[in-house]
């Protein structure tokens, strides 16, 4: 017997699980495989749509006025400008107060660990104090034992960019921490579950330490910034005590990878897909596909050995790029390993990067391309299968990196992925 | 005529390192110039062989007898530089057997320890090997990690009063007539050590003696004083393997031959290599084919190979030398012999001795016989030392062996903490300060990344080389902003962002010869990191662009005064769950 | 294969149990430095440690992984004493998302460790032997279980178990069962009862015709020795479906040696059962197994930590419980109109389900049935991980690790808890004092007891 739904989703990332919960939205039952965890652990949290043109202009204060610009092939020229809109609403519902930024069509420019700023249309509402354009003096701090936020650099490097604020970095010892190679995971725990902790002057709890440590530097800022460790099951509630202690708004600034803003949206949303009712299969690889005349028949999931039939209407391919591995690659080619659509590359692999690490990479583009209904096409612009969509960052024809648009990618394409699977699959 | 310094040393790889080293124990006042980092030419770009000897049993005697030679001092002089990992010589079935023979009675007559191994022993020490391995031999090769060992040597002749300037470029020589007194040197930044953004100057310093020690770049100092210096450059490619996948040095055992080495180099393995001639050592072709050459022809040997993750490839350029009139054809048949070419006695101009050829498992002797010939020249008697007095890290071995102190780390990253650093482990390591690990690929810690810089300035390379820092399986994609942030207690921001640019730049360099299947994974993985999450490639700091801030959202909220972004005419609510006082 | 001419006996006759360990050279050749490739250092493993989250002496699975075993040579011996931290609970192997083989690294280092480093003579390490061996323990205890249970509940049994032991003194000993699984299983007529009701079974459903339909259990030994009524559960389930079954000699699984680097013990039980059950397979059958890390251990570490004959072949012919009825049977037609009365339930996926991908099943399966009530409890990690939190050093790693279990378990409903996996079990009863079910069982209600039930 094959395991049967209306929808399979493989893959279980912001475009899978956003198709997935699109498609729910219809009559339908929706199931989502994913096989490792994703990508969005490795993100900031920040959704991006786009910050600057795939030939470098911007920062772009709106990114819907180039919206309608791209090139053909783009992924957002498949959907359209309407599709950005509504899967970003689609966004804003899912996410409820959790995320920011929907409040108006322009990006907001969120100081990055390094001292850069990034423009980014919706962020965690955790982000939202310490946005660049906010003119309010700033205090960042940093950690003794978390050498990827060094706060005295970051404030510097704020600066030179030209923030409309004064803004000034410390380093402090966090309270609670032993060793010098503790996972942000744990910074989170102290905080979320207010440790014990003792700091030589007798045992005491976390928070108001932490608190008392932060506010010994503080010299009439209004805000402060702090790596992503915040909490993270009880995230408002640490960075709500805190700002209460200090007296003074408190927010992230976004890191990783690890990345518990990542991780957070990732928990918010796998969430979601229970409430809305979708099967959610993981930690088992879709391996194999049986179709015929063009239609997949089911996908065929390894279950540590056994080969198991996996069926539905339509299917939903969003298997990540080249870090999800959903794009792979070998030394004479670039490829899709799943269902083997095609992927447009140059046959030298000397031509699929440029010399300067950010130089214009061909490599960053790799995906499959797809038709205005996100079906993937072979070499001669047919469709692969009439029942397979692909969204995310399987999808080519845009450079995430460069334009800052990867997750408003994912989220457009798997939006509409989903909508058109359910429409089919309901 | 009064000489700014007594002695003067073009070139800081391993040759000219040891040349300022030896002089300067003799008590020779000596000034070592480089032009990049130190080990920045040919000795920062080889695989890390030391030799046994044994690749040059069969073809050049005299070579193999110095190597075993030199290679058993080093074991004791610079320890902490060298793993001696053994060597094999692997005969597969289609490799000649008289050739096998030669091979095992030239090690013997060199006084090389060989013996035979079976297939199945040489496979019992490295399991590895392809199953059809016919037998092997079995020698003292080892590995010796170059950049540790230059930069021993610079440590101990600036320790003994030397002079050593790195980003300084000799430009030209000054000749008086029939006589080089000294050269014209452009400082990158500095002179001292580096810092990013610190103009440069040009400087000239007299001396009065010069030793062109510049390797494959010796034909391009004589020029500067017509003098000829017929150095052949020969290029050859070397592939970095992400892990071990041997332990032993594994040689092919054939007459000679493209690909038919890989050598264990720390964290990693190293394969090589090609041979072939280039007319510029600063501008030659980095092909395609060398890279799959050295995965297809030596996965013959070590089949995992075919599908291992390669993190790198590099060329380096051997300073090959023969005397005029020898008119060799094929590089691979030029010898691996040093020579020392005394410009008075060659074309009648004093002052300036060059030497070239050989070999980094022979530096230490090539240094000792033109210090010798310096010396002779200055009427300066003292005896050369570098034999017996171990360098700087690999002191009294032993005692860091038993003390067993591991500084609070964890012990992997002690144990290679220590391996890299030698004796030199308790004064870099034993702080009361927080030390996280810095660079997780090769496990160094914060530490051992300030030591470095205190050594070398705000050049993130020059801590590279010294530390290995950013030289593991990421290539700095998880590092390069870390590394960079630990200028900051002495550097400002700019010059510790201009570090960051440029270690990000050099790693990206070596990568794009391995950029397929993990490591291109890995380079997107980077590449998203720097780009997206730090926004490095769009970041307004560097590009000088001004932003109009107001033009940008400022947040829903907005109490603060500041203006906000366009509202959408879907508009929002307001929200009212921000705790605190605004 | 017929396992009716065996008396009940379990196989624990041999005296070979605890042999001294020998150094075994397994450990040392193999070489999992080529696993490093795979790893790109996103971290994503170190954000899923449930161990690393709640104690920063552990350095979480990244370096305990790929990056120490990158970092090694071959003469290198020292192995950080923190792989002891590791709790074995795997989630990191689902976590990377670029297939690094991190629990295989993590079960050779410890392996090694106990090996190389690890005291024999220690307290810790015939603790650690006691616990991972529990089978012995249980063997002895299950020949008086009245008796066992009363000392082993006494305060001074359990005071001696943590001075002496290092046994954690807040847990109770699990109740031995006062009938065996294989001595019910002997009583009921073994494989020739088996035979014959599967066939009745067969006849009624109008499949006579067919190839015999056969199964061999894998009970492991926690549902012989101590809750027998989920291996009873399974057996009749399959029955019910028409399928014979087999349940041959076995030892232990190997899961809690692994977790304990006691890879020798392991590979010795192995030894036993890898031919018993290929034998099976031979006859036709699969192997199904109650416990989801027994599965996980045939399925995946055997074939990674043992070369032996024809240990690929029982990896891929494995299955849990519910899993082969799903693929197999049109379970869900079966379900459709049958009632279970049972409590509400809260349930927990163990995190050796999840990596098999069955994190789903027992809820997608049991909510078909009218009157069951199934809520999920979320994601984390129970934190026993199998003999890790009886150590007394690990306990209240263990219960901070569970808190989030336990917490949302209060926040179900349900009154009463359900998990595929013994020690979870033992965790949710030590932090609610619920009542815990295991999926078959309420599968067995449904097919067997409720009013539509045939």
């Amino acid at each position: 017997m094959a395991i049967t739904d209306d929808v399979l989703v493989i893959g279980g990332g912001l475009a899978g699980i956003t198709a997935a919960l699109s498609a729910a939205e219809y009559d339908t039952q929706v199931r989502l495989i994913s096989y490792k965890q994703s990508t969005l652990r490795h993100a900031s949290g920040l959704i991006d749509v786009l910050g600057y043109t795939p030939d470098g202009q911007g920062p772009l204060a709106n990114p819907f006025d180039t919206l309608e610009e791209l090139p053909v092939g783009h992924p957002y020229e498949r959907v359209g400008t309407d599709a950005v809109r509504d899967a970003l609403l689609f966004f804003d519902a899912v996410t409820d107060d959790a995320y920011a930024g929907g409040h108006t069509d322009a990006n907001a420019l969120v100081p990055t660990s390094s001292g850069a700023v990034k423009p980014t249309a919706r962020y965690p509402a955790g982000v939202e104090s310490g946005l660049a354009s906010d003119p309010r003096d700033t205090l960042l701090v940093g950690f003794e034992r978390l050498p990827e936020f060094n706060a005295p650099l970051a404030a510097a490097h704020l600066e030179a960019t030209g923030v409309p604020f004064d803004v000034r970095g410390v380093t402090l010892d966090f309270p609670g921490i032993r060793r010098d190679d503790a996972k942000v995971i744990r910074y989170a725990h102290i905080l979320d579950h207010d440790e014990r902790v003792d700091i030589g002057r007798g045992e005491t709890v976390a928070r108001p330490v932490l608190a008392a440590l932060v506010s010994d530097h503080l010299d009439g800022e209004s805000r402060v910034g702090f790596p992503p460790v915040l909490g993270d099951d009880n995230h408002d509630v640490v960075r709500r005590d805190l700002e209460e202690r200090l007296g003074v708004d408190v927010f992230e600034v976004p890191s990783g990878p690890p990345s518990l803003p990542g991780l957070r949206l990732e928990d918010l949303l796998y969430d979601a897909l229970e409430e809305a009712g979708v099967r959610v299969t993981t930690g088992v690889e879709v391996v194999d596909y049986d179709s015929s005349n063009g239609h997949i028949d089911h996908a065929v999931v390894d279950r540590t050995g056994q080969r198991v039939p996996y069926q539905a209407d339509e299917y939903v391919l969003a298997t990540g790029g080249l870090v999800g591995k959903g794009i792979d690659s070998e030394r004479e080619r670039v490829f899709e390993p799943l269902f083997d659509c095609h992927v447009e590359h140059a046959g030298d692999r000397y031509e699929w990067f440029d010399g300067d690490a950010f130089g214009d990479h061909p490599f960053a583009r790799y995906g499959v391309s797809v038709d205005a209904e996100l079906r993937p096409q072979k070499a001669d612009g047919t469709v692969e299968f009439e029942n397979l969509r692909a969204a995310g960052s399987v999808l080519g024809g845009y450079d995430f990196a460069a334009e800052k648009s990867g997750s408003g990618v994912s989220l457009a394409t798997g939006f509409i992925a989903g909508v058109r699977a359910g429409e089919v699959g309901q | 005529m009064a000489y700014d310094t007594t002695v003067l040393v073009i070139g800081g790889g391993s040759t000219g390192c040891g040349i300022a080293r030896d002089l300067a124990m003799r008590g020779v006042e000596v000034t070592l110039l480089e032009r990049g980092n130190l080990t920045h030419g040919t000795t920062g770009r080889m695989h890390g062989l030391l030799h046994s000897g044994g690749r040059y049993a069969v073809s050049d005697q005299a070579s193999a007898r110095e190597c075993i030679d030199e290679n058993i001092i080093l074991r004791d002089i610079a320890g902490h530089c060298v793993e001696m990992t053994g060597g094999l010589f692997v005969q597969r079935p289609e490799d000649p057997d008289d050739y096998f023979q030669q091979k095992l009675s030239g090690c013997k007559e060199c006084d090389i320890p060989a013996r035979v191994l079976s297939g199945g022993e040489a496979r019992e020490i490295e399991p590895h090997l392809a199953k059809d391995v016919k037998r092997a031999i079995e020698v003292p090769d080892g590995a010796v990690d170059p950049f540790r060992l230059c930069v021993a040597n610079a440590i101990d002749a600036e320790r003994h009063g030397a002079r050593i300037e790195t980003h300084a470029e000799v430009i030209d020589l000054l000749r008086d007539g029939d006589d080089i007194y000294g050269v014209t040197v452009r400082h990158d930044s500095g002179p001292g050590k580096r810092t990013h953004k610190t103009p440069g100057s040009t400087e000239d310093i007299t001396a009065e003696y010069v030793v062109n020690a510049s390797g494959a770049w010796a034909g391009q100092i004589g020029d500067m004083a017509d003098l000829e210096v017929a150095v052949r450059p020969s290029k050859g490619v070397m592939t970095i393997m992400n892990v071990r996948q041997v332990d032993t040095v594994i040689n092919r055992c054939r007459p000679k031959g493209d690909a038919d080495i890989i050598v264990p180099h720390e964290t990693t393995a190293i394969l090589g290599t090609t041979d072939e001639e280039v007319s510029d050592p600063d501008d030659y072709p980095e092909a395609q084919w060398e890279v799959d050459m050295m995965i297809d022809t030596l996965s013959e040997l070590v089949p995992i190979l075919q599908d291992a993750r390669t993190i790198r490839s590099f060329w380096g350029v051997r300073p090959l030398y023969e005397p005029p009139g020898t008119g060799t054809e094929d590089p691979t048949d030029i010898t691996r012999d040093f020579f020392l070419l005394d410009h008075a006695e060659r074309d009648g101009v004093t002052g300036m001795t060059s030497i070239v050829g050989g070999k980094l498992t022979t530096y230490r002797l090539m240094a000792e016989q033109i210090a010798d010939h310096v010396c002779a020249q200055l009427g300066h008697q003292a005896s050369c030392a570098t034999a017996d007095e171990p360098l700087p890290g690999s002191e009294n071995l032993e005692a860091l062996e038993t003390a067993m102190d591991d500084f609070g780390l964890r012990s992997p990253v002690a144990r290679r903490s220590k391996q890299r650093l030698g004796s030199r482990s308790q004064e870099v390591l034993d702080t009361n300060e927080p030390n996280p690990v810095i660079c997780n690929c090769e496990s160094v810690t914060r530490a051992e990344i300030r030591d470095a810089i205190e050594q070398s300035g705000s050049d993130l390379n020059a801590v590279r080389i010294r530390t290995r820092a950013s030289m593991g399986n990421c290539q700095g994609g998880f590092c390069t902003h870390l590394i960079a942030n630990e200028l900051v207690d002495e550097y400002d921001e700019p010059t510790a962002r201009a570090a960051y640019d440029e270690l990000l730049q050099e790693r990206w360099k070596g990568q794009r010869h391995a950029l397929w299947g993990e490591q291109l994974s890995q380079a997107m993985l980077s590449y998203a990191l720097h780009a997206t999450t730090f926004n490095a490639d769009g970041d307004t700091a560097r590009s000088g662009q001004a932003i109009d801030f107001a033009a940008f959202d400022s947040g829903q909220s907005d109490s603060s005064g500041g203006t906000t972004g366009r509202a959408t005419t879907d508009g929002g609510t307001q929200r009212t769950d921000q705790g605190g006082d605004r | 294969m017929s396992d009716a001419a065996h008396t009940p006996d379990d196989g624990v006759s041999s005296d070979d149990e605890f042999d001294p360990i020998q150094v075994f050279p397994e450990s040392t050749e193999m070489d999992l430095r080529p696993g490093a490739d795979d790893c790109y250092k996103c971290s994503t493993c170190d954000t899923n440690c449930p161990v690393a989250e709640v104690d920063d002496d552990f350095p979480g699975p990244k370096f305990q992984g790929p990056e120490q075993w990158r970092l090694k040579r071959t003469e290198d011996h020292d192995i950080d004493d923190s792989i002891l931290k590791c709790s074995n609970c795997m989630r990191c192997d689902n976590a990377c998302p670029s297939e690094v083989p991190l629990s295989q690294m993590h079960n050779t280092a410890r392996g090694a460790y106990v090996d190389e480093q690890m005291n024999k003579l220690s307290r810790e390490y015939w603790r650690n032997r006691l616990l991972s061996n529990y089978r012995i323990m249980a063997h002895l205890g299950s020949k008086v279980p009245r008796l066992t249970n009363f000392v082993m509940g006494l305060g001074v049994t359990r005071a001696f178990n943590e001075k002496v032991l290092g046994i954690t003194s807040e847990r109770e000993f699990p109740d031995f069962a006062t009938e065996t699984f294989r001595e019910w299983w002997h009583n009921r007529g073994g494989a020739a009862a088996s035979r014959d009701r599967a066939q009745a079974a067969r006849t009624s459903r109008g499949i006579d015709g067919d190839e015999p339909k056969r199964i061999a259990y894998f009970h492991g030994c926690y549902s012989n020795y101590n809750t027998p009524e989920v291996g009873k559960a399974l057996v009749r389930v399959y029955e019910h479906f028409g399928y014979e079954v087999l349940v041959p000699k076995q030892r232990c699984s190997g899961t809690p040696m692994y977790a304990n680097g006691m890879l020798q013990d392991a590979k010795r039980a192995a030894d036993t059962n890898v031919p018993e059950l290929a034998a099976a397979i031979d006859e036709g059958a699969d192997i199904i197994a109650s416990c989801t890390s027994c599965s996980m251990s045939l399925r995946q570490e055997y074939p990674e930590l043992f070369d032996i004959e024809d240990v690929e072949r029982v990896s891929n012919n494995t299955w849990e419980g519910l899993e082969f009825l799903r693929v197999h049977e049109d379970l869900e037609s079966e379900l459709q109109g049958t009632t279970a009365d049972v409590p509400e339930l809260a349930y927990h996926a163990p995190c050796h389900a999840r990596n098999q991908g069955l994190d789903g099943q027992a809820i997608e399966v049991l909510s078909v049935i009218d009157g069951v009530d199934v809520e999920d409890v979320g994601d984390s990690c129970s934190g026993i991980s199998g003999t890790y939190g009886w150590k007394e050093e690990n306990y209240d790693t263990s219960m901070k690790i569970g808190e989030d279990m336990f917490q949302h378990m209060e926040g179900a409903s349900g009154e009463t808890g359900m998990t595929e996996c013994p020690t979870c079990s033992m965790q949710m009863e030590h932090g609610t004092g619920y009542e815990i079910r295991h999926p078959l069982e309420i599968l067995e209600v449904a097919l067997l007891e409720g009013p539509e039930a045939a």
